[in-house]
């Protein structure tokens, strides 16, 4: 029999222990879906034929609405900061191990990316919709060069999708993130989420049908890297067995990370469901129109994909909080 | 230059949260949290009971995560050795907090990360830290490692130490004499 008798030290005795919050859950969600985003519609771009140049972009609005969620996200982890009067110190070094110093510089990197993408893509006939003339011009410069700026939007949304995972997993005190898998796992959910949004946003079907069979794959193999990442916990060392303790326990007090586990394991494979049947329905005799039934199907198959991988990241952020590699 | 550590005589501390409350007179810890705190571990089946009192704080580590984990050099070594935390600099990201292995940080309410500083204002001024010097049972003793002939140089010579959660690679500056229980926590 061992007892401990201490001021409590985690976050289920004293909640102000709970270092990171919903906040650091939204800006890791919103960060993956938009690193997601601009990795897919990347694909999307790159893949049509290198000419005619102006009619090059096929996925439009999803760098617009990339930019506009990383931002909002951004904006959550900054509300985050105990002391965001002094985030000025952050840009004024450069920490190379620090990945807090990594996303201090990749996030504002990828947003003005993400912002040429936005100017490089933008259709001939819309682009006095972006009012100041230097803007026009910019657009109409970059629109040639849109290809280079997909290719780099395409490594910088991998960057951020890795990110989020490696930012848990830098952490060796909590054994829930300190996995190697982590990063893979939320890079994975990541790339589905950003296709899941593809989807729901794209107006052209070919795009629609196009994300709808690559995250089919994601799916799986995000599936696939969920169970490696508890499988490599439970085969490691005391703490990490410990860490995945309240994932698989109905009757302890943090059974809502079970529950969580559950929602995850119901929503995407239905999701995964509903996606095959499309496959089967659609391929062959695609001929370019979906009635709206099959689009609201299309739509709710990807707004479960989303809601597993908020599911996956919230748990993921407030499950590690529980365990540190000492015993209390 | 010196490099400052602690040792801990298991034996000697009585749990009379004196340091404790010496602690957090002397830094202003705000009330909820601690820059130190007293473990009391009981081993073993009725009657036939063991205890263990240990106190805990920053290790001071020389392979410190929270360095590491710092995006604004706030969190440093300074030049004495110790790890120290510059509240300017800081921006309240609570990586270091998330980062230490010992749960030795807490977020100030003023914004910044807060840990022990070994009392580097005290040190300055040629004092000892103020939970040192408040010790009924003498169990904290405080010193220059690099001084063959300082207290603490002399007990880590006699008795054999060890330190929390050696196998984290962290190298902690607080060593542990006379244990009563096997095994690092």
């Amino acid at each position: 029999m061992t007892e401990i008798t201490i001021t409590g030290l985690n976050a289920i005795t004293h909640p102000y222990l709970e270092v990171w919050d919903w906040r650091i859950v939204i800006y890791l969600f919103l960060g993956g879906v938009s690193a997601g985003m601009l990795v897919m519609c990347s694909i999307a771009n790159l893949r049509i034929p290198k000419h005619p140049v102006e009619e090059l972009a096929q996925c439009v609005r999803a760098p617009l609405i990339a930019f506009v969620i990383l931002a909002v996200g951004a904006l959550f982890i900054i509300i985050d900061l105990g002391k965001p009067q002094s985030l000025i110190w952050g840009y004024l070094t450069f920490q190379p191990l620090s990945l807090m110093s990594w996303g201090t510089w990749g996030v504002p990197a990828v947003l003005l990316a993400n912002a040429l993408y936005i100017l490089a893509v933008v259709p001939k006939e819309d682009r006095h919709r972006l009012r100041l003339p230097f803007l026009i011009k910019l657009s109409e410069k970059l629109t040639s060069k849109m290809r280079t700026i997909a290719k780099l939007n395409f490594a910088l949304g991998i960057f951020l999708g890795i990110y989020t995972g490696v930012l848990l997993s830098s952490f060796a005190a909590i054994p829930l993130w300190n996995n190697a898998t982590l990063p893979i796992l939320f890079l994975v959910s990541a790339l589905s989420s950003g296709a899941a949004m593809i989807v729901i946003i794209a107006k052209k079907y070919e795009i629609k049908f196009l994300f709808t069979k690559i995250d089919i794959w994601l799916i799986v193999a995000e599936l696939i890297v969920i169970l490696l990442f508890f499988y490599a916990l439970y085969t490691s060392t005391a703490p990490y067995k410990k860490a995945i303790e309240p994932f698989f326990s109905l009757t302890s007090e943090q059974f809502i990370f079970a529950m969580a586990l559950i929602a995850i394991f119901l929503l995407l494979p239905l999701a995964l469901r509903i996606k095959l049947g499309e496959l089967k329905e659609f391929e062959g005799e695609f001929h370019g129109e979906f009635t709206k039934s099959q689009i609201l199907r299309m739509n709710f198959a990807a707004g479960l994909v989303l809601a597993g991988t908020f599911i996956l990241r919230a748990a993921i952020v407030y499950a590690g909080q529980l365990t540190k590699l000492s015993p209390y | 230059m010196p490099k400052y550590v602690m040792v801990i005589d298991v034996e000697k501390c009585i749990g009379c949260m004196a340091c404790v409350i010496a602690c957090k007179k002397e830094n202003n810890v705000p009330e909820e949290h601690f820059r130190t705190r007293v473990v009391e571990e009981v081993r073993g089946e009725f009657p036939h009971l063991r205890m263990e009192l240990r106190s805990e704080l920053c290790n001071h580590c020389e392979n410190a995560p929270c360095i590491d984990a710092c995006p604004t050099r706030a969190s440093h070594r300074a030049k004495d050795g110790t790890v120290q935390i510059d509240r300017v600099k800081c921006i309240g990201c609570k990586a270091c907090i998330l980062a230490c292995p010992y749960d030795a940080r807490y977020s100030h309410p003023k914004g910044f990360a807060d840990k022990c500083s070994f009392c580097d204002h005290r040190l300055k001024e040629g004092k000892k830290p103020a939970c040192v010097e408040t010790c009924l049972g003498k169990s904290r003793i405080f010193g220059d490692i690099e001084e063959p002939k300082s207290e603490v140089a002399e007990l880590l010579k006699k008795y054999d130490s060890s330190v929390r959660l050696e196998f984290a690679g962290t190298r902690p500056r607080v060593f542990y004499i006379k244990k009563q229980f096997a095994g690092g926590l």
